[in-house]
């Protein structure tokens, strides 16, 4: 019987202290916002540029008033058809969002400077590139599938 | 291998050191069997610091003595004289509201780096920094026992231990349950709570193996939105064997067997010398943790050097 009360007072703090996890806004850094869903991530990443400095990705690649960079639109409304499963026009048999694998997708290739990419890392002009943690948010998207969420 | 060599030629040094007191314990040895009901006069210099002197003849401490004095948990379990393996825990019990302390050390320099006479340079890790950690341990109820141990990485755990069945003569293990909840920054931010069973058996009083299996939350330093895995189901298992009269091996690894598993799994071996009411430990392990949720973020292909003191205070 004392086992169990032991057991009725451990078990709750136990659930509690279960739903504690580490804060996302603590890893996003510049955009506390940010989480790993499409519609945050062309809100927070896409749209806007952040209290870095880091500019928004639409200053160029829109198709307002211009043509977008590198034939990539990322205006809301035109961005995930832009992104997912479409192949790069810059560098040929990349593909810009892999549904599931971000270590190859393009998109994450040219905002990580990866090795082999075809021009400059983005954002342009030398940054201020994505930090580490929006850039894991990023990835956690394409991961569990860069559906249009 | 040049790991190996570092480390064999540690354990030799230390061995080599502790085999003077190991020809010593004999002479303290017959000391361990006396219980505590005996008098003052003949309490068990190795059996911690209860001695009580002619002159302490108040009546009142004379019957808190006595009822200490009737309770088993408070004499020398030769078998587990510590609450820790290395870093996992015993089945000993901690008597009723007696305490216990712990401090650990585990240092940062990889004892396969550079050569021989470069670690020794450097007191073969001792001057590295460390990753230390002291506990307080008391004994809330008979069987049941709380412990705070607190790493210098700001990380705080608590825990709640309780032994359901010990090994007697008509069951041959002991069975504890234990209930952990760990917090970083203070325990300010990022619980790791955890529940766990450990299971031992004694051999005479020679030898004691456990098997642990336990769960722990939130072990994954990144946010749960972010990852697949966030909890980690590990299977400590462990064991400490005397070797001469107060000196004893002890080994232990911790398997994720489920759920979050980076890096290897921690394991450490050690050799260790009991002393009154202390243990002294000297360990080698390829990882620095020390609470539940530093194992299960696991080790690698390094070695370091740490060591646990520890005192009971009865």
């Amino acid at each position: 019987m004392r086992h169990l009360r032991l057991l009725a007072c451990v078990l709750p703090v136990t659930a509690m202290l279960a739903g504690c996890d580490e804060n996302l806004s603590d890893l996003t850094g510049p955009t506390p916002n940010l989480a790993p869903n499409f519609a945050s991530i062309q809100k927070e990443i896409f749209s806007t540029q952040d209290s870095s400095g880091r500019q928004s990705c639409i200053q160029c690649h829109t198709s307002v008033g211009r043509t977008p960079a590198a034939g990539l639109n990322l205006v809301e409304g035109a961005s995930f058809a832009a992104l997912v499963g479409r192949p790069s026009v810059q560098k040929s048999g990349e593909t810009l969002v892999i549904p599931g694998d971000p270590d190859n997708s393009y998109l994450v290739k040219k905002l990580e400077g990866a090795t082999g990419i075809a021009g400059l890392r983005m954002p342009r002009n030398n940054g201020p590139f994505l930090t580490e943690g929006q850039m894991l948010v990023i990835r956690r998207w394409i991961k569990e599938g860069a559906a249009n969420n | 291998m040049k790991s190996f060599v570092s480390i064999s030629a540690l354990a030799l040094a230390v061995a080599l050191g502790v085999a003077p007191l190991a020809v010593a314990a004999p002479l303290n040895d017959p000391k361990d069997a006396l219980k505590k009901t005996d008098s003052a006069a003949t309490a068990p210099a190795d059996a911690g610091p209860a001695e009580t002197g002619p002159g302490d003849a108040d009546p009142v401490d004379a019957v808190a003595d006595a009822e200490q004095d009737d309770d088993p948990d408070t004499d020398v379990n030769r078998a587990q004289p510590d609450f820790t393996i290395v870093g996992l825990p015993t089945t000993l019990r901690l008597a009723r509201h007696k305490s216990a302390f712990r401090m650990t050390h585990r240092f940062g320099r990889p004892l396969g780096e550079g050569s021989l006479t470069n670690l020794a340079e450097d007191f073969f890790g001792f001057d590295s920094g460390a990753n230390i950690g002291f506990e307080y341990r008391y004994g809330l109820f008979k069987s049941t026992q709380i412990a705070v141990h607190r790493t210098n990485n700001r990380t705080i755990q608590f825990l709640l231990q309780r032994q359901v069945k010990g090994q007697d003569d008509t069951f041959p293990l002991s069975i504890d349950v234990f209930g952990s909840a760990e917090g970083t920054n203070n325990f300010r931010d990022s619980y790791s709570p955890g529940l766990g069973v450990v299971v031992s058996r004694e051999f005479t009083d020679r030898a004691a193996v456990y098997a642990q299996p336990f769960w722990v939350n939130n072990t994954n330093p990144l946010p749960g939105e972010l990852v697949d895995d966030n909890n980690s189901v590990m299977l400590g298992l462990g064991a400490r064997v005397r070797l001469t009269a107060s000196v004893y091996g002890v080994f232990e690894v911790t398997p994720r067997v489920n759920g979050y598993d980076p890096g290897d799994h921690q394991m450490s071996f050690g050799i260790e010398k009991r002393a009154g009411g202390h243990n002294f430990q000297i360990n080698f392990s390829n990882a620095f943790g020390t609470t539940f949720g530093q194992m299960a973020r696991g080790g690698n292909d390094d070695w370091y050097i740490g060591f646990n003191l520890s005192r009971k205070f009865y």
